[in-house]
């Protein structure tokens, strides 16, 4: 017999001790549960794909300082010394990079007019190499022709009259029907014609944390600018081999330039999510913290009880109580008190998401998570007065008999 | 009903043996009402421990209804507290934080008896120890000799072969001890047999025997001396 019913009503007559601990477990409830769910939607940005192969791509800064060098004919020769080197895929010049945090974005919209609205669109000016050295996946359309490169000058407004799109900015632009988008005129700065001619399976912008980070675009430009981005492509295994060798080789090849800046895209990866990482890491430490207080919290209550109880215990195991229902006794008590603490928590947790989601536009938490919830702290409660049910186990009866 | 048969028992801490109980031999029969008196520290306590199941002796045996109780296990003993003994103790010990009918019900719920009899044996045990009107006050809220007789009352509620009674008046005024007392008198007419540590030789006469413990040994007072005192 779980003795549910004289448990509840002693616990009636000590509410404060009780009450404190069960609060406890329900700002532990809250701040978990929100907190795990932080952590996942975090964890999930994460591991979004960029699109591109990020395991044998690297990228530098070439910086040109010579007031007499001819960018355009510089800009030839490179990528064809690069592409040229032995262990190379590709290489291409390019205005951003993804998940870098710094680019390009317009707005592309499929009628024209300042009036109509566009869609936000990450913008990459690339030459016809970039599919493949980005390593894309071209899934409707084709490709850019070398003829369809143009160059785009300092302070240039006209745009080229091709682009390839990522299949989230052509769900975007056509909502009814993505892969209609393929053949269609699209615009840019208002009224700027642009015909899609290819789709791409994917292809991150440079900012994670924009809620369009899939919509991105491929522009046909090579850019006649001082300072430009080279992005190279290796065969597998190579990266690491092939960075100083190309380094090196461009710096040698023309001293009026210089070569800094380079970074794997795996380095531009870890950066760009160091602040998720370290927000993530943060937040388990506060989960762990908090859940370890809470189990602390519950040890010192039950040890306490059991002090204050001693003769009680005693007087239990005269009147029957066998060492097993003392012990049962504490652990149903504790599932009383983390029951009332859980459900409290279940509304905070609720309320905070409720909140959160209305803040930063998150998607609620799902039912899982708080079930997640309510489990774990039901363990860790009753994990946390094992030790003090055992020890008021092995009260001895004769306590009963005792005078001090 | 209870026997013990050269009984010892020593504690021993450290490097220092203390021997509570020496070869004790006592034969409790249904019915009696047996008194145990001595001065302090001479052994009652240990003698109403052992003889409660609430600690184990040292060597020598000791029988309840014919069954060796000492090789039993700590759960098995508690079975058999809870069966066959009543416990009055000294400082009624009942539990602050429940009332009367909860106080009372705990021993019952060990049992494992169903609601409806355990509603029942609280019912008739309150009425019997007079204070079923008042079951769902708090211990705090009644005197002193009140709490005994709810104390008495959950001793009672199991039905056990025998009540333990360690100093049930000791912490009473005399005229609640009276009534205390009284009361034990009259579940041992009704058949209950009981054991009753004190330290008062005046009731401890009123009892049908009487033993003394002095230094851990038990010797049995003679009727006639018990008239001599009286």
């Amino acid at each position: 017999m779980l003795e549910s019913g004289l448990i509840i009503r002693a616990l009636m007559r000590n509410k404060i001790g009780a009450l404190l601990i069960a609060l406890q477990i329900a700002l532990t409830m809250t701040i978990m549960v929100n907190a795990i769910f932080m952590i996942q939607d975090r964890q999930q940005q994460m591991a979004r794909e960029s699109g591109i192969n990020e395991e044998d791509t690297f990228y530098l800064t070439n910086t040109i300082f010579a007031q007499d060098y001819n960018i355009q004919v510089g800009l030839q020769t490179d990528l064809n010394a690069i592409r040229k080197t032995p262990g190379v895929v590709d290489a291409i010049q390019i205005n951003a990079i993804p998940l870098s945090g710094g680019g390009w974005s317009s707005g592309l919209q499929t009628e024209p007019g300042e009036d109509k609205d566009g869609i936000g669109t990450a913008i990459y000016m690339v030459d016809d190499h970039a599919i493949n050295a980005l390593d894309l996946e071209l899934i409707a359309g084709t490709n850019f022709s070398p003829s369809d490169i143009g160059w785009r000058l300092p302070a240039q407004s006209a745009w080229p009259a091709k682009v390839i799109i990522t299949q989230a900015l052509a769900n975007s632009l056509f909502p009814d029907n993505g892969q209609s988008a393929l053949g269609k005129t699209v615009y840019i700065s208002n009224n700027q014609p642009m015909q899609v001619i290819g789709i791409i399976k994917n292809l991150q912008a440079p900012w994670n944390g924009w809620s369009g980070v899939e919509r991105s675009a491929l522009v046909p430009f090579q850019m006649e600018s001082r300072s430009g981005r080279y992005f190279i492509r290796t065969e597998p295994g190579r990266r690491d081999e092939l960075m100083p060798v190309i380094e090196s080789m461009l710096a040698n090849s023309d001293k009026g330039r210089i070569i800094r800046r380079l970074s794997t895209m795996e380095e531009t990866r870890e950066q760009s999510y160091r602040q998720h990482n370290a927000t993530n890491k943060i937040l388990m430490t506060v989960v762990s913290t908090l859940t370890l207080i809470t189990a602390f919290g519950i040890v010192g209550l039950a040890i306490f009880s059991i002090n204050r109880r001693t003769k009680q215990i005693g007087t239990r195991r005269a009147l029957g109580a066998t060492r097993w229902q003392v012990m049962r006794y504490f652990m149903v008590e504790n599932f009383f008190i983390s029951a009332v603490g859980i459900t409290i928590g279940i509304i905070g947790t609720v309320s905070l998401n409720y909140w959160l989601v209305n803040k930063f536009n998150m998607t609620p938490l799902g039912f899982e998570l708080i079930a997640l919830g309510v489990v774990t702290l039901v363990i860790v409660g009753q994990l946390a007065v094992l030790y003090p049910a055992r020890k008021a186990a092995l009260i001895s009866p004769a306590t009963a008999t005792r005078t001090v | 009903m209870l026997s013990m048969n050269n009984l010892c028992k020593v504690f021993q801490s450290a490097d220092i043996q203390t021997h509570a109980l020496r070869e004790v031999n006592l034969s409790v029969n249904e019915g009696d009402f047996l008194s145990v008196t001595g001065p302090s520290g001479s052994g009652k306590t240990t003698f109403l421990n052992i003889a409660g199941l609430l600690e184990n002796h040292s060597s020598g045996e000791f029988l309840l209804d014919g069954e060796n109780v000492g090789a039993l296990k700590d759960s098995a003993r508690s079975r058999l507290r809870n069966q066959k003994i009543g416990f009055i103790f000294q400082g009624f010990n009942l539990i602050p934080d429940l009332n009367l009918y909860d106080n009372v019900d705990v021993p019952l719920r060990y049992r494992g008896f169903n609601a409806r009899e355990r509603k029942q044996r609280i019912h008739s045990q309150l009425e019997r120890v007079g204070l079923a009107s008042r079951m769902k006050h708090l211990p705090a809220q009644l005197s002193g000799g009140q709490q005994q007789r709810v104390a008495i009352a959950r001793a009672l509620a199991t039905d056990p072969r025998f009540l333990l009674a360690d100093e049930p008046t000791g912490n009473l005024d005399s005229e609640m001890a009276q009534g205390v007392m009284s009361l034990l008198e009259e579940i041992n007419q009704q058949g209950t047999t009981i054991i009753m540590v004190t330290h008062d030789t005046e009731l401890a006469q009123r009892a049908s025997r009487s033993i003394q413990i002095k230094d851990g040994r038990v010797s049995e007072v003679p009727p006639l001396m018990k008239r001599v005192i009286a």
